[in-house]
């Protein structure tokens, strides 16, 4: 299945929650309407710091490496789009034969702009890249939010980007994934397969040089990003800080990460992903 | 809330009206104001009789006959409260736009006569069957990140039942046993509230085709087939068979259900799921 992550910077009229707003219910509400979409998440960062809201927070301080200053002025989002192929991916931004008509079913223009709101939703062009996926545990999702944590790790430049994914994907997920209360694990590696080209119009942000520094420097922090899903906060908090996994994994990402630190994200399900085999007919 | 809804038939075939309900349509209404949960399930292209063959007929009693022709699809909508439902199609500002985050101008709703059945003297209306249902959830439902298969289950209380004692029987007798089918992977009971006005008094205006006589009698009519409905989902249809028909409590289920129902049927649905139902307090800020 393809894969991609968009990382968002909201736009500078609009507060974090505003912007939540605006991408969970305007702009999504076109995202989830794309041509052969086969899911469609939105995780929005939370207005919660997990280094200081909640009991057992001091862990977060013992478990990050190298967390780059100023992260969070980079981006307040991002999204994840699932198609069958790459070439879903391009053509899904066709008008969508979704609308009820005075002549039947007809075609929706603005599902091609996808709401044409990105000027004012975001800042700039999106950071828009396709990841490389290992579902390590897959997502079981209950009627309730879930609490997410993403962890961003950075390869060391020692370690060759071959054995640093066998690592990861092997023996650090093996042992990550053995935490109690856990819905889902899922890994996610960054490539340098060019999809901003053919996806947003030549006079975009991120194609002019500002906007290519901004996301090359936004790319040189980090190389994967680890989701997990949990019942609740302290599911987390109280299975992570376990002695022995904590010993475990302490030294594994002294072995593995350049840096690695823990955002937690809200996240909206506005298609849900089916890794299935495609309906002949239109599902969300 | 249940909202069952045919589709306008002289514009649009069965699958036309799903991409226009599930994309259209739900693009505007998964922004109704304080939604909680929201799920579309519109029947299945080839029906379950066909899927389980001769054992269909052996599960069912008294299916009456065209129910499917009344409906295409039916939404599970919910909210916190009555009130939260009778205001949710307050507008509130969730676009972005050059002034900051607005009033979306272009919300609208009004594709609805085009896409469902329209009543015939109104170029505005079109018929539903707005139901509120007192649920119990027996399974919670998890779902994983591909289709999985629901099953609807209708039914009717036999006609001499006392109602309280009805609703205990099937809440305790009839739903713990149910609940023993392998394979489950949800199970929800749902009673469809006697005032078949309860989910629309409030919410459409007193003039409303709902409550003229001829909406009256249609719903009353429609609502009149069934008392409840259970919603089951399993991995696929081969969970239902095995779990239920071939199981060895089938038996006890079919003696349990001729006791009970004058009426019971299923239909199995392709559910959307537009906002995955969050039964947890809501969160501080906009959350879908």
């Amino acid at each position: 299945m393809f894969k991609a992550f968009g990382f968002i910077k909201r736009n500078s009229n609009l507060t974090h929650d505003e912007y939540r707003a605006g991408h969970a219910g305007y702009h999504n509400s076109f995202g989830r309407r794309l041509n052969n979409i086969r899911g469609y998440i939105l995780n929005v960062r939370s207005n919660n710091d997990l280094a200081c809201d909640y009991q057992g927070s001091s862990l977060i301080d013992q478990i990050t490496i190298a967390e780059p200053r100023d992260f969070d002025n980079a981006w307040d989002g991002y999204g994840q789009l699932n198609f069958d192929s790459v070439d879903d991916y391009f053509d899904a931004r066709t008008p969508a034969l979704d609308r009820a008509g005075k002549n039947g079913l007809e075609y929706d223009p603005m599902v091609a702009k996808v709401g044409n709101d990105l000027e004012y939703l975001y800042s700039g062009s999106p950071f828009q890249f396709c990841v490389d996926e290992s579902v390590q545990l897959p997502v079981i999702r209950p009627e309730k939010k879930l609490f997410k944590v993403v962890q961003f790790v950075k390869r060391p430049h020692d370690l060759p980007a071959v054995l640093f994914r066998s690592y990861l994907a092997g023996k650090y997920c093996s042992a990550v994934s053995n935490i109690q209360g856990m819905r889902g694990l899922i890994l996610n590696l960054r490539t340098s397969l060019d999809i901003m080209n053919g996806f947003f119009t030549p006079e975009s942000e991120g194609f002019t040089v500002s906007g290519v520094n901004r996301r090359e420097l936004f790319y040189s922090l980090w190389d994967g990003i680890v989701e997990y899903w949990f019942e609740d906060a302290d599911s987390f908090f109280a299975h992570r800080t376990d002695s022995q996994l904590n010993s475990y994994l302490h030294r594994l990402e002294s072995e593995l990460f350049a840096a690695s630190f823990y955002r937690e994200v809200d996240e909206t399900v506005a298609v849900i992903p089916n890794r299935n085999q495609p309906n002949n007919f239109y599902h969300r | 809330m249940f909202a069952f809804l045919k589709r306008n038939t002289k514009l649009l075939s069965h699958d036309d009206y799903r991409a226009g309900h599930v994309g259209f349509h739900c693009c505007n209404s998964r922004r109704l104001k304080n939604i909680r949960g929201y799920l579309v399930n519109i029947w299945a292209n080839v029906g379950l009789a066909s899927k389980i063959g001769a054992d269909y007929d052996k599960i069912i009693i008294d299916e009456p006959s065209g129910f499917l022709n009344l409906w295409d699809g039916f939404p599970e909508v919910y909210f916190d409260d009555a009130s939260s439902w009778s205001r949710a199609a307050t507008a509130e500002p969730n676009r972005a736009t050059e002034t900051g985050l607005s009033i979306d101008p272009d919300w609208t709703l009004a594709d609805a006569p085009l896409l469902f059945d329209p009543v015939n003297s109104s170029l505005t209306e079109f018929k539903s069957n707005h139901l509120q249902m007192n649920e119990t959830v027996v399974i919670s439902v998890d779902r994983p990140e591909r289709k999985i298969t629901k099953i609807i289950q209708f039914f009717k209380k036999r006609p001499m039942s006392d109602d309280i004692e009805f609703r205990q029987m099937v809440s305790q007798n009839y739903v713990t046993k149910l609940a023993q089918i392998d394979g489950l992977k949800g199970l929800v009971l749902n009673f469809r509230d006697p005032d078949i006005d309860s989910a629309i008094r409030d919410f459409y205006p007193d003039t409303a085709w709902h409550f003229s006589e001829q909406g009256q009698t249609e719903r009353f009519q429609f609502a009149s087939l069934w008392d409840g409905v259970i919603e089951m989902y399993f991995d696929n249809i081969g969970g239902f068979k095995e779990g239920r028909i071939h199981s060895a409590i089938n038996q006890e289920l079919l003696s349990l259900e001729k006791n009970l129902f004058s009426s019971v049927w299923y239909v199995e649905v392709d559910e959307n799921v537009i906002i995955i139902p969050n039964r947890n307090p809501a969160p501080a800020f906009y959350h879908r």
